[in-house]
């Protein structure tokens, strides 16, 4: 048994290979924009204990935090229509994604806001800022800023996790790496380059991250 | 169809919870293991086990799971093993375990004081000595915390050897969703059923976290 | 009419009667420096002063600002009152000029560039012109102290608090310090100083405030009551810092 290994007959499919990637970082950004800043909202109501809604969020963060990412996206995608929501499968894979990163990042965030020191608060409100006004120029930016590595490595996490969603019929990276074994009959080829592609996606959005969060949120040069 | 009763569908969800509470103990335990030796590994002094470490740990924590089972599954028919879903997925969450608890314990010792290493190297203890005696005891009180926490990702994680087809709580609540017509029940009891499993172990994690703070703040 | 009124103050942290009815006017113009040992109240006093701390009874009346137990909006008040605290309490994720910009633009309203221009005047009014781009973390704890200064100045208050603004510096970097605070008096500010600085309190202070037990236990000319303690307890309290 001498198997000859064929990387070639993988990148005959190098649309599919494109395609899929390109699928899998738009699913990724969508969710990030919008997980992150549902999990601000998330925060803010659970550092300042806004009734009914920190109580909500509580029950949101531990019923996502403590059942997996595909039963979420199965539950999405099977069961939602069983009582009239209907979606396809990108609306599920979006909606799973924005749903399990705003859990994760409530929780990172809210640790980032309430390790605020008290000191940054009065500071604030001696120059006369209003509640909102201290929140948004003073609490927040450091508190992001803080938790920020915490918040890229659940950002790579959750992009590693969307290679689920090849399972509902989502055709990005893993599903394009299903199609493209299917044809060249090289599973065990395309599987390890996808993996390679999947692992610089991940140091390349760690990466990119932390420059967002450097320009962005610190300003600094 | 509607000859399955709720009462069959948890009864058959139990029985895959049980696969997937076996397969979660059997990724912990020998991946803790697993972990073990490559955090010795990591902290060596050698640059060479370092960064042989490193590298296992990054791939490991920068691919998906499902790749790491489709590799091992597709990989061992190409050397010609048979491999059954079972030892696949059991390989694979191991190895993955392996990788995240050696960089969390790593994290543990790491936060150990300097001057613990200077103080029991000054009494002359070899570096396996100092590890053995000054070092882990210490580490391993800070290390049991996360630990705990870090065992609900591995019965989450159990969840995507479901599609390298081992039957645990998601296959089987895969198949009884499609033979039931019934998604929104069955899914919803599927997912209680990893919040069952779940839920305590991260409530725990964060009891012994909170006790750990307590007692050093004071 | 005085600038600060203090009217038959009380405050209680639970059970603790911290401050036990304090009545003090400040002129415009005047130096005060507040003495005491921990746990007297003074800084307790200073901080009710712009709101940082609530109290339960009496008044505090600001430039005809006034406020009383257990009002919440106090910015009328905030905006009339600068603080400057031990810990500096810059904005880490800001630069020097921007921690000074950052209230006249949102609370003031000030557009970008004269807001910049504010600061840059208020930075060199502490002598740190140049370090407008730079990070608190770049800074020594002086340096920093001076920006919350400047930061405190460019609201234009009409009265400056400070919080034991020394005792976390370093020795060597007390003096820089201490030497914006007297510019300030020598241009006519009202501050309000809880400090330990004694040589700097009888040197610049108009007026000397001892608190003992919550109360204003004893005030005077620095220069006559550090000479002449009329009470045994500030008599005890100088002999015990000299």
């Amino acid at each position: 048994m001498s198997y000859v290994f064929d990387f070639p007959a993988v990148f005959e499919h190098t649309d599919a290979l494109l395609a899929g990637t390109g699928r899998t970082l738009a699913l990724t950004a969508i969710g990030a924009v919008i997980g992150i800043a549902l999990g601000i909202v998330g925060a803010v109501c659970r550092a300042w204990r806004l009734a009914p809604f920190d109580r909500l969020f509580a029950v949101y963060v531990e019923l996502i935090r403590n059942t997996p990412f595909l039963v979420q996206l199965f539950f999405i995608f099977f069961g939602l229509p069983a009582i009239g929501v209907q979606m396809n499968e990108w609306q599920a894979a979006i909606l799973a994604v924005i749903i399990n990163l705003g859990a994760y990042s409530t929780e990172i965030i809210r640790a980032g806001i309430e390790a605020t020191p008290k000191g940054q608060i009065e500071a604030a409100q001696s120059l006369a800022l209003n509640r909102l006004q201290t929140f948004r120029h003073v609490v927040l930016p450091p508190a992001l800023l803080k938790v920020w590595p915490a918040l890229c490595s659940q950002v790579v996490i959750v992009m590693l996790g969307t290679s689920v969603c090849s399972q509902i019929a989502a055709e990005e990276l893993t599903f394009a790496a299903n199609f493209i074994q299917s044809r060249n009959f090289r599973a065990f080829e395309t599987y390890f380059i996808v993996t390679a592609i999947y692992f610089l996606l991940a140091i390349g959005i760690r990466q990119l991250m932390m420059q967002i969060g450097r320009r962005l949120i610190a300003r600094r040069p | 169809m509607n000859d399955i009763s709720t009462w069959d569908i948890v009864r058959n969800l139990f029985d895959g919870a049980v696969w997937t509470l076996a397969l979660s103990l059997t990724a912990f335990v020998f991946g803790g293991l697993a972990g073990l030796a490559i955090l010795f590994a990591r902290i060596a002094k050698h640059a060479l086990p370092r960064r042989l470490a490193l590298g296992y740990i990054e791939i490991f924590q920068g691919t998906p799971l499902l790749m790491q089972l489709f590799i091992i599954f597709f990989g061992g028919s190409l050397i010609g093993l048979e491999i059954s879903p079972w030892i696949a997925a059991a390989i694979g969450l191991t190895l993955f375990t392996s990788a995240y608890l050696a960089e969390i314990w790593r994290g543990c010792v790491e936060a150990i004081p300097k001057g613990q290493w200077e103080a029991s190297a000054s009494l002359a203890l070899s570096r396996f000595e100092q590890m053995r005696h000054v070092i882990l005891p210490q580490a391993l009180r800070i290390a049991i915390a996360p630990t705990v926490g870090f065992s609900v990702q591995v019965v989450k994680g159990t969840a995507v050897a479901s599609i390298i087809g081992f039957v645990e709580l998601t296959k089987t609540g895969s198949m009884l969703a499609n033979a039931t017509y019934q998604p929104f029940l069955v899914f919803g009891f599927v997912a209680l059923g990893y919040f069952a499993l779940c839920y305590p172990l991260s409530a725990y994690a964060r009891t012994l976290e909170r006790n750990l703070h307590g007692a050093r703040s004071h | 009419m005085a600038l600060v009124r203090i009217d038959a103050l009380h405050k209680h942290f639970g059970s603790n009667h911290v401050l036990k009815g304090i009545d003090l006017d400040i002129e415009e113009g005047q130096v005060i420096a507040l003495i005491g040992r921990s746990g007297s109240g003074k800084s307790t006093l200073l901080r009710t002063i712009n709101g940082l701390e609530s109290f339960d009874e009496g008044c505090i009346e600001v430039d005809g600002e006034r406020i009383h137990p257990h009002e919440t909006d106090l910015r009328a008040l905030r905006q009339k009152v600068g603080m400057v605290f031990q810990q500096f309490n810059l904005f880490p994720h800001l630069s020097a000029g921007q921690n000074v910009m950052l209230a006249t633009r949102i609370v003031r309203k000030m557009p970008e560039a004269e807001a910049r221009e504010l600061a840059k005047a208020m930075l060199l009014k502490v002598g740190l012109q140049d370090k407008f781009d730079a990070f608190p973390d770049q800074l020594s704890g002086g340096q920093q102290q001076r920006v919350a200064i400047a930061r405190a100045l460019a609201m234009q208050p009409r009265v400056l608090l400070c919080d034991e603004i020394t005792s976390a510096l370093d020795p060597e970097l007390v003096n820089e310090v201490l030497a914006v605070v007297k510019d300030l008096a020598a241009e006519g500010m009202t501050l309000i100083m809880v400090t330990h600085e004694m040589r700097f309190a009888r040197e610049v202070g108009d007026k000397l405030v001892f608190m003992y037990q919550g109360r204003v236990h004893e005030t005077g000319d620095p220069r006559d009551v550090f000479a002449n303690p009329q009470t045994p307890e500030l008599a005890a309290f100088i002999g015990a810092i000299q």
